[in-house]
């Protein structure tokens, strides 16, 4: 018998579950605000542009506004187009279901984006600022 | 096909020869089918033929210049109820126009005076004493000096000298009758006396009747027969004698009553000649001359009857006097009312007026109370309308909105726009014809279009369109034998441009090919629509939207990239457009590789500089549906 299975009831187990889920969120929490967004380099916006497959493969920071929302796919997430800090051009950045919730026209984000095949720009974490 | 070509033409060079022959609307050389329906705002052939007699009835009411009074088909001219015989209206025209172009003298100032003059002399008013009558009928010699008299007044002169002469003789007859009636009655006294003697002469032998019976019958037979034959002779002659006399009395009536009927006649005669100063005249001296129970008209009653209708009177030379005298008041009046139209500038109304009052007074001085500027410019007008009549019969049209022009710069009466809007009509109504026959004969359907052509020329004959058409119809009769072989080497070249541009002539060419026509029409269609996207582009252009104008060359270059026409437009636009284009060129070139990523960034970056773009609006749709299915793992991706 295990540990967990030798708990008396079920409040006991829950309180441990509830516990462990804390844990894993400020983990998280602190992992994403510790400063490996500002590690990264700012997307050049013009050059990616001008030639996407040059960047496949490399991770950027990027600071948007979201512009609009082109499509969303419930299971797999959405394709906005963002006009980035500096840029009079907008970007599309596809953000994976797991990835954001709710997200709003007019807020600002800053993304931590991969550039993958066909020049996606997928955004692999962001937070408001 | 090619023979009803020809067929066209032919019948287009009949008619146009018809027209240069007559110079008028040929009548029509064939008649046309049942009025037929046009398409593409096609008239029906009845219409234009509605239209053209509205026109000219519109024309001949105000082109025509002559009184409502005249009546030149019935020859009549009717005053106050009153017909008058009209002349032939050229004749009429002729003296109108010599009375306007003529200008009043003072010698026929000099005669109104003197026929005034003659006139008051005779009025009953004045002493008419036969010294007074005498020194009037001398004025008649004057009078008759004059040619505005034109010799009338010795007519008159003659006729009172005539009945003054058969007066004279009916006094010397008169005489010679009381001469006779004395010899009648001594006669008479004769045959009387002789009547007694002879009785008592046979008293006094009866009583002698003892005397031997030998003696007394020698002496009876010898003395009775010798006062038998003396009676007899005087009896004779008193019968001979009364017989004169019957005849000096029947004379006289005779002689009385020739001077009376032609007196008469001669009246009626100047009225009827609208001679109504003469008319009067001679009424007056007949009045003078004739005595009261003598004045009941004897001849020209069936003449007079058509002036007054319906009615029983008893006509006189009173009656002759008083129609003569309403008629000179009545030609004073119009002259009056010319002057005053002309005055108020109403040149129009004057020339009607004028008319009028010419035809009723033609003869009378009044006529020359009007100036002459003003007959010359009434002369001008007259012609003027006279022409644009004419010309509106020959159904030019340009003539007559030049003469329409002139003539209401002479008369502000004159109404210019209703005639003006009626030429544009007939106009119109033969530009549709023509449209209408052409469109029939592209679609093949000659009837109509021969129909739809006649039409043309029946409202407007000198209509340029129907020489255009005439041209066209030539040309594609000549091109249409070789129509096929130039399909098929522009075929060949993939020249569609080439196609279109000569669609007309290859079109009949092809029109019964099954094999070529479906080729031919989707070749016609595909460059039509691209032309019309260049046209829409250009428009665009000129209101200074570019972006618009370029998508509109992009969605021609879908139907035929080779276009030249399009392409040279393209080419002229694309600096203009260039930072647009370079986003939607990158896209393009990301979507043929699959990279729907970069596509769609490159329609995003686009859209920001054309934000109305249907192009971007289209890309990023179809795009961001292609990678969403990569997302999804239902597409595959490029690398």
């Amino acid at each position: 018998m295990t540990p967990f299975k030798s708990l008396k009831n079920s409040h006991q187990r829950l309180q441990i579950i509830a516990r462990a889920m804390l844990c894993v969120t400020a983990f998280a929490f602190t992992n994403c605000s510790d400063g490996n967004f500002s590690n990264l380099e700012t997307l050049p916006a013009q050059q990616f542009l001008e030639k996407p497959i040059d960047f496949l493969g490399n991770t950027y920071s990027v600071r948007a506004q979201i512009d609009s929302q082109i499509k969303w796919e419930k299971g797999v997430g959405r394709i906005l187009a963002v006009l980035p800090e500096g840029s009079s051009k907008r970007l599309p950045v596809f953000v994976a279901e797991t990835v954001g919730d709710n997200i709003h026209i007019g807020q600002r984000f800053e993304m931590r984006v991969r550039i993958q095949e066909g020049g996606l720009v997928y955004v692999e974490a962001l937070r408001k600022y | 096909m090619l023979k009803h070509y020809a067929s066209i033409s032919l019948c287009l060079l009949g008619v146009s020869s018809l027209l240069s022959g007559q110079g008028v609307g040929a009548p029509p050389a064939y008649q046309p089918a049942p009025a037929p329906v046009a398409q593409a705002g096609g008239s029906a052939p009845t219409s234009g033929i509605f239209e053209s007699s509205t026109f000219l009835e519109s024309a001949n009411r105000a082109f025509d210049p002559t009184s409502d009074s005249m009546n030149f088909e019935e020859g009549s001219f009717v005053w106050k109820g009153r017909s008058f015989n009209l002349t032939e209206q050229r004749a009429f025209r002729a003296r109108l126009e010599r009375f306007l172009l003529t200008s009043p003298s003072s010698e026929e100032q000099e005669y109104a005076v003197l026929m005034t003059d003659i006139m008051e002399r005779l009025s009953v008013e004045n002493t008419n004493s036969d010294e007074a009558m005498f020194e009037t009928w001398e004025l008649l010699f004057r009078a008759s000096r004059f040619d505005s008299d034109g010799g009338n007044s010795t007519i008159v002169a003659n006729q009172v000298f005539n009945a003054w002469r058969i007066r004279k003789e009916s006094r010397g007859i008169s005489m010679s009758q009381r001469e006779l009636e004395q010899v009648r009655v001594t006669q008479q006294e004769i045959v009387a006396n002789r009547q007694f003697t002879l009785r008592r002469i046979r008293e006094r032998r009866l009583q002698q009747t003892s005397a031997s019976n030998r003696d007394e019958n020698e002496t009876k037979t010898d003395g009775e027969s010798a006062l038998t034959s003396e009676d007899a002779f005087r009896v004779l002659d008193l019968a001979e004698t009364e017989a004169k006399i019957i005849a000096l009395e029947s004379q006289t009536a005779l002689n009385a009553m020739q001077a009376k009927i032609q007196f008469q006649s001669q009246i009626v005669s100047f009225f009827m000649q609208r001679r109504f100063q003469h008319a009067l005249v001679l009424s007056s001296f007949y009045q003078l001359i004739f005595k009261g129970s003598q004045q009941q008209l004897e001849v020209g009653k069936d003449e007079l009857s058509s002036f007054f209708p319906n009615t029983d009177l008893t006509f006189t030379v009173d009656t002759m006097s008083f129609v003569s005298r309403e008629a000179i008041n009545d030609i004073n009046k119009g002259v009056d009312a010319v002057n005053t139209a002309y005055g108020e500038d109403r040149s129009l109304i004057a020339l009607e007026r004028l008319q009028e009052t010419f035809f009723l007074g033609e003869y009378s001085p009044e006529l020359n109370l009007i100036p002459t500027t003003q007959r010359r410019h009434l002369l001008d007008l007259y012609r003027g309308m006279i022409e644009a009549g004419d010309l509106a019969e020959a159904k030019d049209y340009n003539g007559v909105a030049e003469m329409v022009e002139q003539i209401s710069a002479l008369a502000s009466d004159f109404p210019k726009n209703r005639i003006l809007s009626s030429i544009e009509t007939a106009k119109s109504v033969s530009d549709m014809a023509v449209f209408a026959a052409s469109q029939y004969r592209n679609l093949g359907d000659i009837d109509k279009s021969r129909a739809e052509l006649q039409n043309a020329i029946e409202v407007w004959p000198s209509n340029p369109s129907i020489r255009e058409f005439q041209q066209e119809t030539t040309k594609m009769a000549t091109a249409g034998s070789q129509g096929v072989k130039v399909f098929d080497d522009l075929m060949g070249r993939e020249d569609k441009r080439a196609i279109y541009e000569r669609r007309m002539e290859l079109g009949f060419a092809l029109s019964s090919d099954k094999e070529r026509l479906p080729i031919f029409t989707n070749v016609v269609d595909e460059v039509a629509r691209i032309e019309m996207l260049v046209k829409q582009s250009e428009e665009l252009v000129k209101q200074g939207n570019d972006y618009a104008a370029w998508e509109f060359l992009v969605e021609a270059a879908k139907i035929n990239p080779d276009d030249g026409p399009m392409n040279r437009a393209r080419a002229d636009l694309a600096p203009q457009v260039a930072d647009f284009v370079l986003h939607v060129n990158r896209a393009e070139r990301q979507v043929d590789s699959g990279h729907y990523a970069g596509a769609l960034a490159g329609y995003l970056a686009a859209q920001d500089v054309y934000l109305a773009s249907r192009l971007c609006r289209e890309g990023v749709e179809a795009t961001a549906n292609a990678l969403m299915g990569v997302l999804k793992g239902e597409m595959p991706v490029a690398e």
